[in-house]
């Protein structure tokens, strides 16, 4: 069978207990049903359906203290609460796997190599909120995860994990496995929803927030990958446990995807409150930069989050430390810059993705992500004027906060963090027309 | 706001805050917007659309309210209790200058060649808030396609529609509304990003029955319409109020004429909710060229030797004098009558039935040109139906909605457009049940396609069911089951080939809605068993209640329909009127009266010799056209008014020329029986004159004056209109006579006449815009069918009843899939009613391939 070739920490996780997203994930076997169970699979599953209450499973998130890993950090329990409980409308349950951000790509590893587990945490989701049809919303190009859940599914029909009746319980759950638009902006809740269902995938201004009218107006919860991967464990092992990882206040692990200028690019499992440090230069994990050369910066949590300096990577990844460093934990894609990247050049390519994604809706997005993009070409390319970083600055301003979905903040707030950071180098570009750093490193 | 979406949130009825330090209460689910507008505060916008969903996309709304960290945007955010907003501050003005800015950035400014200009929102809002210049350095985006030779990027998207995507602002109104409003997708957004541009949907034009409202709602010049661009600049006309001519709810509009040419450039809406909601059918807002098209009738002719000459108004009327007064004395004035057009303003059609009764002491006329067999008097069921009363706007707030027997889209396109509402912005249930597939179905909850020939069986199945299921509490409800057969509801849904399970659901629907709308249409009035299904439907209302808890009424159809029963136009008015006329008039003539197909049968016997015709063409529209010709050729002497020559002009002694209600001052009726003022917009092009100064004109020869003054007249009418025509509802239960249908052998298919959705009548063939849609006949068929036929699209095909043939290009129909045709009966150059026959329930046809 296929494995996209990625690093994990695979190993790490099979001898170290706490660490139960990655624990199969280079068996390549786990993708089959029997194994999966073997593992243990699907028990999580029975408990919840066969012996508590709707109520309770949102309890025990909530109490697990589990947060969103989609990028936005929403306590899980808390937003599964939200769907109104008179409504006589059918409730929806969306697994967001449109996995586009770039340096993101954990989704992926566990839809490829444990998609079971995501069909189990979906199913104890749907049950938690009273849905009987949920949706797995797969990024267009993932063709193999797209065929992975789609076998998985018929394996878990013909296991009556899925489908009518389950375990006796007179609970009927379906599974839709969509393959998404192709667009960035779909991973977005609710363009997602709007795609899901036959529309051109644009936000919707909230409110009304998807729990109470999402999917064709019915109360929705989506929710990412790995947030729904985690809660089997959650289930089966208990809330209290799943406290004992992480920190006081981000319980639990995250996948890191490591990317950019490191010399083991992959996806790690680690508790929160890891140190992003020791994430980049311990051997088991980046091992270093390569080259050895110097870290000019790195972005913490997937290219919607701010910078981090050189000088401020002594700093433990979870929710709050980000956000006291300046920066956000996101989607937890770790991208690393070494002292030859041009940041001009950087921002480049991250508002060139923006203007291109953006999904046309409003005014700021839309028409700043390409104003910004092509003063920026500018300067780049050497043509910068004087009072371009001010221009930047503004049309930055002008956009932040001020749109409809946050694909708008997260254009700008990198290229605000970069200005922040190395505004010599930008002021740079502009008098001398050419880059402070010697080379245009192509990052692979 | 009377269509807000969300109702239900509870509590008090209405929230109070303050705006820019004033305190406004509004009712709870008002907009920030809203609110401030409701106290004159203004606030800029552009995506914003009283009739479409909110959707925060262009950002010119923002208010500052305190306690939100960030600018809002007014038109999305729901006003609550005690939020204090300002509109004004500096921050508000920097987010909307920044949001003007970005707008700009690639916007063309190509004011002085834009069509838009002078009535452009964007043009405005940067004079009244803009910078005065560009941060914006680089070259603007420009769409290009390959096929463009010029540097505008004109792109002509639909058959009335131009799209320049340099100058769209990606509001999204046209899409919103495409879809919210119409259920339309022949427009769309492409690409992402600041390339995100408008367009016609991938192989398609923009040619749905609503697409001039795209244009009309576009705040700049990115959507223009070919019949306005580039002809004149906005402030050099000027605007008439105005209602349509060619709906029965009597759409209102504005024309935009110049007074020296004496010229109509275009119509636009003129919003009232009650009616329209500012919303027009393209047939409402091109029709306008049924007057200003250049084939207007310009003389009075006369036959002369056979031939038809021009003439002068004296001559004419002398010979009308002569010839009238002939038939008079010679065979009395009962041997004279006439037939006037439906959409005639209330002054000329009572003009019309005064002349003929007093003049003539004639009772032969009617204002029903295209139904067969209509009943002459009121004392039967399907006319108590047809006079209930019924509001456009009750539509909305209805929770069940059933539209029976008619086909919205063709015949009622505005309350197509409301029934669309209901259910998208209140969730009402809509069911819809006829004999063939139609549009109204994409919103349903259940489409009931019974059997042709069946319509009174569903009805009646429709109370079986709720009788078998115990679902109404009517109290003599036991008596119905004598009175219809079959009498279980296994067998009527057998019979009309709907499943029973279905039509319970219908059935429960009907006892459950708290306010039910029930729409019967065209297909119940055309019929010529109509009496037999309207009697199943007084039943139906009597076992739900509908009318107590709702509306019910089978529609009128054209735009002053419910004016001529008001005033009296047909032979047998309803008594009440009788009464008042009686009064009026000191004395009513108590002569024979015919409805048209017993005028017709009664010319062809020459017991009818003189007739008079306003604004009609039976010709064209009646069934069995040799019959009406052949009727009409037998007469002594014909006068007809029209605004063309006409297939009915053509066989008349003397032709008239008709002012087109743009033309003159005129009243009319809709259809819930609202009265409506139209002004005069243009004077009577060429010789034309208004309708009720030909009567007059033509009463003093025989020196009979119709009115002392106009104001007599209208006191007359006033007092016509004041007498409640509303007919009460049968006692019991009735009888639901079982139908006798001719089969003929050899003609499988049943064929239904219908408008093309932009067409009506038989006028609109001369408005350009509205031939650019659709310009021939056809005859529309379910793919299913075609293909047992072995024929595609655009096959020539032969259709043939046994009375008569015509040669028509195929449709496939997106709807259909029964074996049914359509055929729309608006163009001459296919008469489909010479296929027709009189009596028949239904019309049989059968067709084939024409070899090429
Ligand atoms: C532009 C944009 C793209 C997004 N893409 C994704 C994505 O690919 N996958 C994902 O899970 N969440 C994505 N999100 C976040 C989702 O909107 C949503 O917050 C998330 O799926 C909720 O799941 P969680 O609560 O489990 O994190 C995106 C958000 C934005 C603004
Ligand atoms: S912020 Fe950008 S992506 Fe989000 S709705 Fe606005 S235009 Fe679309
Ligand atoms: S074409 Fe006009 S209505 Fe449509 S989005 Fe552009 S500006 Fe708005
Ligand atoms: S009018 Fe409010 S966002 Fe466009």
């Amino acid at each position: 069978m296929f494995y996209s070739p990625v690093i994990t920490n695979a190993a790490e996780a099979v001898k170290n207990e706490k660490l139960h997203l990655f624990r199969f994930v280079e068996d390549s076997e786990q993708v089959k049903i029997g194994t999966y169970e073997a593992h243990g699979g699907y028990q999580a599953w029975k408990k919840a359906l066969t012996s508590m209450q709707p109520a309770q499973i949102v309890e025990e998130v909530k109490k697990s203290g589990l947060r969103g890993r989609g990028g936005a950090g929403f306590p899980t329990g808390m937003k599964w609460s939200f769907i109104p409980k008179d409504s006589p409308k059918p409730r929806y349950l969306i697994c967001n796997a449109d996995e586009s951000e770039p340096g993101t790509c954990k989704d992926r590893v566990l839809m490829e190599r444990d998609p079971h587990a995501v069909i189990e945490g979906m199913a104890i989701a749907a049950y938690a909120i009273g849905c009987h049809r949920m949706f797995i919303y797969i990024r267009g190009e993932f063709n193999h995860s797209i065929i992975r859940l789609e076998t998985a599914v018929k394996e878990a029909y013909a296991h009556k994990h899925l489908g009518k009746n389950i375990y006796g319980t007179g609970y009927d759950l379906d599974m839709v496995v969509h393959s998404g638009g192709g667009a960035y902006i779909c991973g977005e809740e609710t363009a997602l929803l709007n795609s899901l269902e036959g529309e051109r995938g644009m936000s919707r201004i909230r409110p009304p927030f998807p729990a109470i009218e999402g999917l064709y107006a019915c109360p929705t919860i989506v929710n990412n990958v790995e947030t729904l991967a985690s809660v089997p464990h959650i289930i089966n092992r208990g809330a209290d446990w799943y406290r004992t990882l992480g920190t006081e206040k981000s319980s639990g692990t995250k996948i890191f995807s490591l990317s950019g200028h490191v010399k083991r690019p992959g996806n790690y499992e680690v508790e929160l409150g890891f140190n992003l440090k020791k994430l980049i230069y311990d051997p088991a994990y980046g091992g270093g930069i390569l080259g050895d050369k110097k870290i000019k910066g790195v972005i913490p949590g997937g290219s919607s989050t701010p910078f981090l300096k050189a000088d401020m990577l002594d700093v433990n990844l979870d929710y709050e430390s980000l956000a006291q460093a300046g920066s956000m934990l996101g989607s937890g894609a770790v991208i690393v810059f070494h002292e030859d990247t041009c940041i001009v050049w950087v921002i480049l390519k991250l508002i060139h993705f923006y203007r291109h994604e953006s999904c046309g809706k409003c005014t700021p997005c839309r028409e700043g992500t390409g104003w910004l993009e092509q003063i920026i070409g500018r300067i780049e390319a050497g043509g910068g004027k004087p009072g371009d970083i001010e221009l930047i600055e503004d049309v930055c301003g002008n956009i932040l906060g001020r749109t409809i979905c946050p694909l708008g903040d997260a254009a700008v707030m990198p290229i605000q963090s970069a200005i922040k950071h190395w505004r010599d180098e930008w002021q740079f570009h502009i008098d001398n027309k050419k880059c402070m750093v010697k080379t245009n490193f192509e990052f692979r | 706001m009377a269509d807000k979406q969300n109702p239900e949130t509870g509590g008090q009825a209405t929230v109070t805050l303050t705006i820019d330090g004033l305190t406004v209460t509004v009712p709870r689910g008002y907009t920030v917007l809203e609110a401030a507008r409701s106290i004159g505060i203004n606030i800029p916008t552009f995506c914003w659309h009283p009739k479409l969903k909110p959707v925060g996309a262009c950002r010119i709304c923002y208010v500052e309210i305190e306690k939100f960290p960030k600018l809002q945007v007014s038109c999305a955010t729901v006003a609550m209790d005690g939020m204090v907003v300002h509109t004004n501050t500096d921050q508000v003005k920097n987010g909307r200058r920044a949001v003007l800015e970005f707008i700009l950035l690639n916007h063309p400014l190509d004011c002085p060649t834009c069509d838009k200009g002078g009535e452009c929102d964007l043009q405005n809002l940067t004079f009244a808030h803009g910078l005065d210049d560009s941060r914006f350095a680089f070259q603007k985006y420009r769409f290009v396609d390959d096929d463009m030779t010029t540097t505008f990027d004109d792109k002509r998207i639909g058959p009335e529609i131009i799209l320049n995507r340099n100058r769209c602002i990606l509001c999204y109104k046209c899409v919103r509304a495409n879809k919210e409003a119409f259920g339309e997708y022949d427009l769309g957004a492409y690409e992402r990003g600041n390339i995100t541009e408008i367009n016609a949907a991938p192989g398609r034009q923009v040619a749905n029955p609503f697409s001039g409202n795209l244009v009309e709602i576009c705040p700049v010049g990115a959507l223009t319409n070919t019949d306005w661009r580039y002809k004149i600049r906005v402030w050099l006309t000027k605007t008439t109020p105005s209602i349509c001519n060619f709906s029965s709810s009597g759409t209102n509009i504005l024309f935009y004429k110049e007074d020296h040419k004496n010229k109509i450039y275009r119509v636009t809406s003129r919003r009232n909710d009650d009616i329209d909601d500012g919303w027009l059918a393209d047939i409402t807002r091109y029709s306008y060229q049924v007057i200003t098209s250049d084939e207007r009738l310009i003389k009075p002719l006369i036959k002369k030797e056979g031939k038809q000459v021009p003439a002068t108004w004296e001559e004419a009327l002398e010979v009308i004098k002569k010839r009238l007064n002939e038939i008079k004395d010679k065979k009395g004035g009962v041997c004279i009558g006439g037939l006037a057009s439906p959409s005639l303003d209330n002054a000329s059609l009572y003009s019309f039935a005064k002349f003929l009764r007093r003049t003539f002491n004639s009772n032969k006329l009617d204002y029903r040109q295209d139904y067969r067999m209509l009943p002459k008097d009121t004392a039967n069921n399907y006319s108590i139906l047809a006079s209930q009363p019924f509001k456009i706007a009750g539509i909305d707030d209805s929770d069940v909605i059933v539209t029976f027997a008619t086909d919205l889209l063709r015949e009622h396109q505005n309350e197509y457009l409301r029934v669309r509402k209901a259910f998208n912005f209140k969730k009402a249930r809509i069911f819809v049940a006829n004999p063939y597939a139609v549009k109204t179905a994409d919103v349903a909850e259940l489409e009931m396609v019974y059997k042709v020939g069946t319509d009174e069986i569903f009805i009646n199945a429709v109370c079986l069911a709720a009788l078998e299921e115990n679902l109404v509490a009517c109290p003599d409800r036991a008596d119905l089951k004598k009175k219809i057969k079959p009498s279980s509801l296994k067998d009527a849904a057998e019979q009309c080939g709907v499943a029973p399970e279905t039509i319970k659901i219908m059935a429960r629907a009907l006892a459950e809605g708290k306010k039910v709308t029930f729409i019967a249409g065209e297909l119940l009035t055309r019929c010529r068993d109509r009496e037999i299904i309207a009697s199943a439907l007084c039943n139906l209302n009597r076992l739900f209640g509908l009318n107590r808890k709702g509306q019910i009424a089978v529609l009128a159809r054209y735009a002053n329909s419910m004016g001529a029963v008001k005033l009296g136009i047909s032979p047998e008015p309803v008594p009440a009127l009788k009464k008042e006329l009686e009064k009026i008039w000191s004395g009513l003539p108590d002569t024979e009266a015919y409805n048209t197909d017993t005028m017709l049968v009664h010319m062809k016997k020459e017991e009818i010799n003189g007739f008079i015709i306003m604004g009609a063409n039976p010709v064209m529209l009646y069934p069995d056209r040799e019959f009406v010709k052949e009727s009409l050729e037998k007469l002594d002497f014909l006068v007809v008014c029209d605004l063309y020559e006409t297939e009915t002009t053509a066989l008349a002694d003397v032709v008239l020329p008709l002012a087109g209600w743009a033309e003159y001052a005129g009243d009319y009726i809709n259809l819930e029986g609202c009265r409506q003022h139209a002004e005069q917009a243009l004077k009577p092009r060429f010789e034309a004159y208004p309708g009720y100064e030909i009567l007059e004109m033509i009463a003093d020869k025989f020196e009979k004056k119709l009115f002392s003054s106009t104001e007599e007249r209208e006191s007359e009418i006033d007092r016509l209109l004041k007498v409640d025509t509303t007919l009460p509802w049968p006692d019991g239960f009735v009888e639901v006579k079982t139908a006798e249908i001719e089969i003929e052998k050899d003609y499988p298919l049943a064929l239904f006449l219908c408008d093309d959705p932009h067409h009506c009548g038989h006028l609109t063939e001369k408005a350009n815009s509205l031939v650019n849609f659709c310009g021939e006949a056809y005859i529309e068929m379910a793919e299913e069918q075609a293909r047992a036929y072995n024929l595609n699209e655009g096959d020539s095909v032969r259709l043939e009843s046994p009375i008569g043939k015509i040669i028509v290009p195929l449709k496939i129909s997106e709807h259909l899939d029964n074996q049914v045709v359509l055929v729309p009966r608006n163009f001459t150059s296919h008469p489909v009613t010479s296929l027709l026959m009189r009596k028949r329930r239904i019309d049989w046809v059968r067709i084939s391939k024409v070899a090429e």
